[in-house]
């Protein structure tokens, strides 16, 4: 009986175009519009540093000489003082550094660093920082002998390393997946409130099968659905977005049961709870829109206000972005890393079910 | 005649407002039985408790020997139609009906013998693939009439299953249900429209507002709580005549109609009426009787028409 459930709400999703679109297309373009704004991408990449000296000053032409050989930047020559600040003026450059005849810090006689000051501080002090340490060590060599790094970067011991090279789509991907996947919430509640409209309802009850496997031959084929649209776009997250798993797949899949699970328990409650298809379309979309947001589906948690980020703790959609993140991000997380995560999931989920199944009325 | 669905004591309330109360109904093995009422009678409370969809605040009833609630069995050998078009809309009609036989642990050749003579009860092979929301009121009636005959059950409840269908379409459901009726099926049917019970069933029970005010055959519901038929009479004359002959006809009982219309119910012999207007010098031109019918009787039982729609 439940495998004739399944196919039958399988074959009408199938029909249900206005569903599909939500579930499969929808957050595709969220991911991509998002994603691209965001971009990142470009935030790995070296920072363009216009460089021009006096050929007049041989302290000028060695200084460059250890720009380049340092190879923090990518070293754009100017023709000329005034092209160096055009360059950063039309955003060819990040920064620019020009080194007159007189260049001589001992005597007070600085470089200029062309740089626009109100710039992002990301960008602003790092290149500040190290265009000042190349040039100091350039101008003021160590002793020989005393050559040595002033210092090694180096992550400490609990810290899993972070992937190199993250873009938006690391966050966009798993932000609209959850976003979208608990709507499968809303696509459960409808099709209860859709069976019951119909009379189908009546006529299922009329047949010689427990209420139980009732139940379950209704949330089973979308519990499958939404595994399928996580899939999907987590596929398309790494094919078309290059979004990149740092973590264990496998923990990434349990992660995801979890996720899935409870936004189908979520729709069972809300069955329960009954009303009308136009007021849960309504009321059920904006509740999983502010549960979103509270959550980090829209915007990062981790750079919300301490209060926000403990108020997000209250639905599950922070649980399972906390998760993704984790997964996503962090080299070799594993099913250890996310257990905190799952287990909130499950119980959540545990909730809304027994919520759902106290609450459910079986006579309209 | 033993009874294929028994009732006792049978009673709902929806929120302290009693929908059906303490219902007693017997419905003989291999009848049609016609459950007659208006609008908010009790009737859909009462077969959806007969169904095992509603559960009764009191009471129980049995279905072919099986207590209705106990176990599965009375729902294994019932079948029931609701009274809305509880189709998928979106799916074919084959789709829609594989779900429900499979409802009923139909599977393989079985479930392909089940969907095909269903399709044929209701006249719909060749449409079987097509999205059931193309489809006329009529055939959904029927497609909704084949889902609740897949598994041949020994009950079938149908709950208003002609609402909507143009005449073709009902003189199909009815040849179909007295065809299912020929097979052995019991047949409970509901229904307000009067003349559809008394054209199709064998036994009535009239209800409203949640009791059965009567039951029996069409025949002896007339003959029990009928009023004599009516007589309507055309008189000529001037009105001086005319005024003189309903004086007189009104010692021959209850008078109705005005001026040259004469209506009284049937007295048990014409000679003495029609002598009597003659003799007040008015000629009976046209004599008609309107026989009593089941409205009469329900008009009589409840004080109110079945349709107040
Ligand atoms: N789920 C329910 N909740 C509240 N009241 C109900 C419910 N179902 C039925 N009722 C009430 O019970 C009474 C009987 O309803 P029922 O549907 O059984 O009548 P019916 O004879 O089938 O009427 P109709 O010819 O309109 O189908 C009505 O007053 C109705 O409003
Ligand atoms: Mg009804």
């Amino acid at each position: 009986m439940i495998a004739a459930a399944i196919k039958k709400d399988l074959q009408l999703l199938a029909r249900d175009r206005g569903a599909l679109v939500t579930m499969f297309l929808l957050p595709i373009v969220f991911i991509a519009v998002f994603g691209s704004i965001f971009g990142g991408g470009d935030d790995d990449a070296r920072r363009r540093l216009a460089v021009w000296s006096d050929p007049a000053s041989p302290r000028a032409a060695a200084v460059v000489a250890v720009v380049k050989a340092s190879g923090v930047f990518e070293v754009i020559e100017a023709r000329d003082p005034d092209a160096a600040r055009r360059a950063v003026a039309d955003e060819r450059a990040d920064a620019a550094l020009i080194l007159p005849a007189d260049f001589d810090p001992a005597a007070g006689h600085p470089a200029e660093l062309a740089i626009d000051q109100a710039g992002p501080a990301q960008v602003r002090l790092p290149t500040i920082g190290a265009v000042t340490a190349i040039v100091t060590r350039a101008v003021f060599p160590p002793a020989a002998g005393a050559d040595q790094p002033v210092l090694v970067a180096a992550t400490p011991p609990g810290i899993r390393r972070e992937l190199a090279g993250i873009t938006g789509f690391q966050v966009t991907v798993p932000g609209n997946a959850v976003l979208f996947g608990f709507f499968l919430a809303l696509t459960v509640g409808l099709a209860f409130l859709e069976e019951r409209r119909a009379g189908t309802w009546r006529r299922i009850l009329a047949a010689p099968v427990s209420r139980a496997s009732i139940l379950i031959g209704k949330l089973v084929p979308y519990f499958l659905i939404g595994l399928a649209q996580f899939a999907f776009l987590f596929t398309i997250g790494v094919v078309v977005f290059g979004m990149r798993i740092g973590g264990s797949v496998l923990a990434l899949v349990a992660l995801t049961v979890a996720v899935v699970a409870c936004a189908t328990s979520l729709g069972l409650a809300i069955a329960a709870l009954g009303g009308t298809e136009k007021r849960l379309g309504s009321i059920g979309s904006v509740c999983l829109l502010v549960m979103g947001l509270l959550g980090g589906a829209m915007v990062p948690r981790v750079v919300m206000p301490p209060l926000l980020r403990a108020i997000g703790l209250a639905v599950p959609h922070s649980w399972a972005l906390d998760g993704y993140t984790t997964l996503l991000v962090r080299d070799g997380a594993g099913l250890a890393d996310v257990a905190p995560q799952i287990g909130a999931l499950l119980a959540f989920a545990t909730v809304f079910a027994a919520f759902g199944v106290w609450r459910f009325r079986w006579e309209r | 005649m033993s009874a294929c669905v028994e009732v006792r004591g049978l009673g709902k309330a929806y929120g302290g407002r009693t929908a059906v109360a303490a219902l007693d109904l017997d419905v003989p093995a291999g009848s049609i039985f016609g459950l007659l009422g208006p609008n908010g009678a009790g009737k859909t409370t009462t077969i959806s408790m007969i169904a095992g969809v509603v559960t009764p605040d009191r009471g129980h009833a049995t279905v072919a020997g099986h207590r209705v609630g106990a176990d599965r069995g009375a729902q294994r050998v019932l079948g029931l139609c609701p009274q809305e078009l509880a189709l998928y809309d979106e799916l074919s009609p084959r789709q829609n009906l594989t779900f429900f036989a499979r409802l009923y642990g139909l599977r393989g050749q079985a479930l392909a013998d089940a969907i095909a003579w269903a399709l044929d009860v209701a006249g719909l092979r060749d449409r079987a693939d097509d999205p059931v929301r193309t489809f006329s009121g009529g055939m959904k009636r029927r497609l909704n009439l084949a889902a609740a005959i897949l598994h041949k059950p020994t009950l079938v409840i149908l709950d208003e299953p002609t609402v909507g269908v143009d005449p073709q379409s009902r003189r199909h459901l009815f040849d179909a249900i007295r065809a299912l009726a020929a097979a052995g099926m019991t047949v409970l049917y509901t229904s307000h429209y009067l003349e559809e019970v008394a054209e199709l069933c064998d036994r009535v029970a009239i209800m409203d507002h949640g009791a059965i005010v009567a039951s029996g055959t069409v025949a002896e519901l007339i003959a029990r709580h009928g009023k004599p038929p009516l007589l309507e009479l055309e008189l000529a004359g001037d009105e001086a005549t005319l005024l003189a002959a309903r004086a007189l006809a009104a010692r021959h009982g209850p008078l109705d109609g005005a001026g040259a219309v004469v209506r009284l119910p049937q007295p048990p012999s014409l000679g003495p009426l029609i002598a009597d207007l003659e003799s007040a010098g008015a000629r009976v031109v046209r004599i008609t009787a309107q026989p009593t019918t089941l409205e009469s009787v329900f008009l009589a039982l409840t004080g109110h028409a079945l349709r107040d729609e």
